[in-house]
């Protein structure tokens, strides 16, 4: 029974986990998937998300702490709206300058902001604590629910120890519940937007953006709509990392790494698909998971088995863009005299 | 046997036919210009005789070989050469290197024939050290046409090379046009310029709508009060 | 006053770092004009070449090929083989990787084919991490004493004029190379124009080719440059340095290899000089925020044409 137990809290923190990339492949699906922008620094953003949420609801510099800011102990929501807010902002600065031009530039002007991003976590102790990190970041409603399982379970002596196991881990439930609801919600929010006057006028940016602005767009306007609302979506995603991990540093957000797997799920689920999106990260995350059960079976290093998970994940990104580019999930197909009344 | 024919071609871009049933011949050493409104296929059937576009139906005949659907970089080791309309000189490369440039699939000493070039066009002899992109537009188009003489051509295709050239300028590149034949240089050019084009043209063809409606000679054409009136201007 | 006498100091190492750039900025400014996309990878085809030529070193000092430092430098013959073979084989590798995946890409979009250079990038880097591991290799042990120029008083070390030395003899092929051969100057020709090249009878496939074998050679001796530079290599190296060249090229305009050159040099001398005022830390941080600048006051970069 133990390694039922032990099956099931997988599967929740594979869940998740798995729930949170899909957030953040929802952001990224606006972005890339309707409009057609390209951004790779998608671990910063998401760096953002967490290290805001961190500060605006987690506790004040403790004694050893190099930091002396932050920790204002606001609740959980709050945290979760200033995530979304900064990286909101953050959005706004890289796309003012680079939205403009050609979708190389955003590219290299995405990275950067990654790039910066992490280096001003690292070196800028007093609000982040440089390389140690923001630690003891509480869990969103524990302390009610732990209290509502402790009596339950006080009540209910007689349960068999695996049922008082699993019981005893709800939180975790809990947690599984609030990152797919808030999945569930910004999906519904997310399919109305882009059936919407503003989604139709992203969607013929990203097929012609010429066609777009001779038709009379401001499409720099929708563009950086679209940038900085997929930006606050994965600014969401990192709050919940950071009350689920309840302690995050700049290592947890290898500039690339973060990226590149979101991606994968996108281009793999199908972009411009926002079930595709979804079902990319469970999918991806199920694989880069199972890599790690496969790696377990030969003889190589920890390092070995990490960088072999990698290359894995790259060759699966390189077959779908030769062999299935649209992805699982094919854009859905709108009745295209819609757009070319627009056009 | 003509030096090009093309028969019962049909063409256009994807799923848009452009051309329903062209056809036409150039005999050797003529002058052919084909004429026609805005949007006719006028363009459209020069990229589909040099093999930018591939027929849907119909065949292009060069020198008693069907060059049908082969792809420009084999028509052009053939003996045909093309000037596009616009965006035809490498403008980041000088006067000199455009030229070599246009000799670029030879492999043999070509500075005989980079003489020829420089007679037909002197002032290009005096720019050759500058770089095109800086040049007019009358100049650039007198890049483009030495560049496709490079490889001394049997045929000469010409998409519409006096478009945007004062009359003056257009005057001189009719007239540089008329020198290029007299190397017993065939040359197919498309106009807009209908009646400067037919001046000195063997034979004109009338293109309307991706069909040809006339085909005579250029005096007759220019004579023709109907042809006058619908697309000469009156 | 402490401050400004530092700098002559650090021009020095803006110079030797700017000469690194330079060489990595040159392939991604001439993949980005004929292939039309910014090459993600490039930073790992750096790391790659400098992984070679440490495979070759040790493989040639196992067949005796003296390795007895040339002169006043660290290294010796075996070390300079090892270099030009690695040119080479990055050269022959990256030719492979386009036959196998950038070429049948080309039809598609730039974006997709940068989707597929990222994807490169992470899948070479994580293959040199496969076999090397990710620690630190040493390229050269000894230490080597600094000269002191004497009236500025600026110290220099021999392995550090070698690096400069290199890379204007490499800087000075690529412009003949661009300039005097029929080769450089249909690729000239192609980056203007490909539509035009093609009808003209340019062989742009061969084109294509040469510019990935060029690149490759540059990012190959960018890569061992730095490796001497800092004495050791990761398989990080290239990538740490990307953002940076990326920066460079932006800077003296995408697609231009006289600015990539122009921007390399002016990135790493301000990467340096910053370095007297703020943490070392934020060294790529410099070079994004000059390019960030560039992009608002002049797109098209320094030297860069209208797209």
């Amino acid at each position: 029974m133990d390694t039922i137990v032990g099956i099931i809290n997988y599967i929740v923190f594979f869940a998740i986990t798995a729930g949170t990339y899909g957030i953040l492949s929802l952001g990224l699906n606006i972005q890339w998937g309707y409009t057609g922008l390209f951004n790779i620094g998608i671990a910063g953003f998401y760096a953002v998300g967490a290290y805001t949420a961190a500060l605006v609801s987690g506790p004040p510099p403790g004694a050893w702490d190099g930091r002396i800011f932050g920790g204002f102990e606001l609740p959980f929501l709050v945290g979760l709206l200033a995530a979304a807010v900064v990286c909101g902002v953050v959005a706004l600065l890289v796309g003012i300058p680079t939205l403009r031009l050609r979708a190389d530039y955003l590219a290299i002007a995405t990275i950067g902001i990654a790039e910066t991003i992490r280096l001003v976590l690292k070196n800028e102790s007093w609000l982040t604590n440089g390389v140690w990190g923001l630690q003891q970041i509480p869990s969103p409603f524990y302390d009610p629910i732990h209290r509502g399982v402790a009596r339950f379970l006080g009540g209910h002596p007689d349960l068999s120890p695996w049922v008082h196991d699993l019981i005893f881990k709800s939180y975790n439930w809990f947690y599984l519940l609030l990152v797919l609801g808030i999945l569930f919600i910004l999906y519904l929010i997310m399919q109305r937007l882009v059936r919407s006057p503003w989604g139709r006028a992203v969607k013929a940016i990203r097929e012609d953006e010429d066609a777009a602005a001779m038709s009379g767009k401001n499409t720099f306007s929708f563009k950086i709509q679209a940038l900085v609302l997929g930006a606050m979506i994965m600014g969401i995603g990192g709050s919940l990392y950071a009350h689920y991990a309840r302690f995050i540093s700049p290592a947890s957000f290898k500039p690339l790494y973060g990226t590149f797997l979101v991606w994968v799920m996108l281009v793999l689920g199908g972009s411009g698909n926002n079930k595709g999106a979804i079902l990319g990260s469970f999918v991806v995350w199920g694989i880069w998971a199972g890599t790690d059960f496969l790696t377990g079976y030969f003889p190589f290093s920890a390092t070995q088995a990490a960088s072999l998970r990698i290359i894995i994940i790259a060759i699966l990104l390189e077959v779908i863009l030769l062999c299935r580019p649209q992805g699982l999930l094919q854009r859905e197909k709108r009745p295209p005299t819609i757009l070319k009344k627009k056009a | 046997m003509s030096l090009l024919t093309g028969e019962g071609i049909h063409s256009g871009y994807g799923d848009m036919e452009v051309l329903h049933d062209v056809s036409f011949r150039i005999e050797e050493k003529e002058i052919i210009s084909i004429i026609g409104p805005n949007g006719a296929g006028k363009s459209t059937l020069l990229k589909t005789i040099f093999g930018l576009l591939k027929p849907t139906k119909g065949s292009v005949t060069f020198k008693g070989n069907s060059i049908t659907g082969l792809t420009p970089d084999r028509i052009v080791r053939l003996g045909m050469a093309y000037v596009p309309q616009v965006e035809n000189v490498f403008p980041s490369l000088t006067v000199h290197e455009n030229l070599e440039m246009g000799a670029f699939i030879l492999t043999d000493d070509f500075s005989a024939r980079l003489e020829d070039v420089y007679e037909l066009f002197p002032l290009l002899k005096k720019r050759r050290r500058q770089r095109v992109g800086k040049m007019s537009g009358g100049e650039r188009q007198m890049v483009a046409m030495g560049r496709a003489l490079m490889l001394d051509p049997e045929l000469l295709l010409l998409d519409e090379p006096s478009a945007a050239l004062a009359p003056k300028l257009a005057e001189m590149i009719f007239e540089r046009i008329t020198a290029i034949n007299e190397t017993s240089v065939s040359i197919l050019i498309v106009e807009q310029n209908a009646k400067e084009s037919l001046k000195l043209a063997d034979r004109g063809y009338v293109l309307a709508s991706g069909q040809n409606r006339f085909e005579d000679t250029g005096e007759n054409l220019l004579a023709n009060e109907e042809i006058g009136q619908l697309y000469l201007g009156g | 006053m402490q401050i400004l006498s530092r700098i002559p100091q650090l021009l020095i190492y803006g110079v030797i770092s700017g000469s690194i750039l330079s060489l990595g900025g040159i392939g991604v400014s001439l993949t980005y004009s004929i292939l039309g996309f910014a090459n993600f990878a490039h930073g790992d085809f750096m790391a790659l070449g400098a992984y070679i030529a440490l495979g070759l070193f040790t493989l040639t000092a196992g067949l005796g090929i003296p390795s007895t430092p040339l002169g006043p430098l660290s290294f010796g013959f075996g070390f300079i083989l090892s270099f030009i073979l690695a040119m080479g084989l990055t050269a022959l590798t990256v030719v492979l990787i386009d036959r196998f995946l950038f070429k049948r890409l080309r039809h598609t979009s730039s974006i997709i084919l940068m989707m597929s250079s990222i994807g490169v990038a992470l899948g070479l880097r994580n293959v040199l991490q496969f076999f090397w591991g990710p620690q630190p290799h040493y390229y050269i042990e000894k230490i080597q004493l600094a000269i002191v120029i004497p009236g500025v008083g600026v110290r220099i070390k021999p392995d550090q004029v070698f690096i400069i030395i290199a890379a204007i003899v490499s800087v000075g092929l690529v412009h003949y190379f661009l300039q005097h051969t029929k080769m450089g100057k249909a690729m000239r020709a192609t980056a203007d124009n490909m539509a035009l090249a093609r009808v003209t009878g340019i062989n742009t496939e061969r084109v294509i080719l040469w510019t990935w074998v060029i690149g490759a050679a540059l990012a190959a001796t960018a890569g061992i440059l730095a490796g001497i530079e800092n004495k050791f290599i990761t398989p990080e190296l290239g990538w740490q340095m990307l953002l940076s060249i990326f920066a460079s090229v932006v800077l003296g305009g995408l697609g231009n290899p006289y600015g990539a050159i122009l921007g390399g040099m002016i990135i790493g001398l301000s990467e340096e000089v910053s370095t007297a005022f703020i943490s070392t830390g934020y060294k790529p941080a410099v070079a994004f925020i000059i390019m960030i600048i560039m992009l608002l006051i002049k797109p098209t970069g320094l030297l860069g044409k209208r797209r």
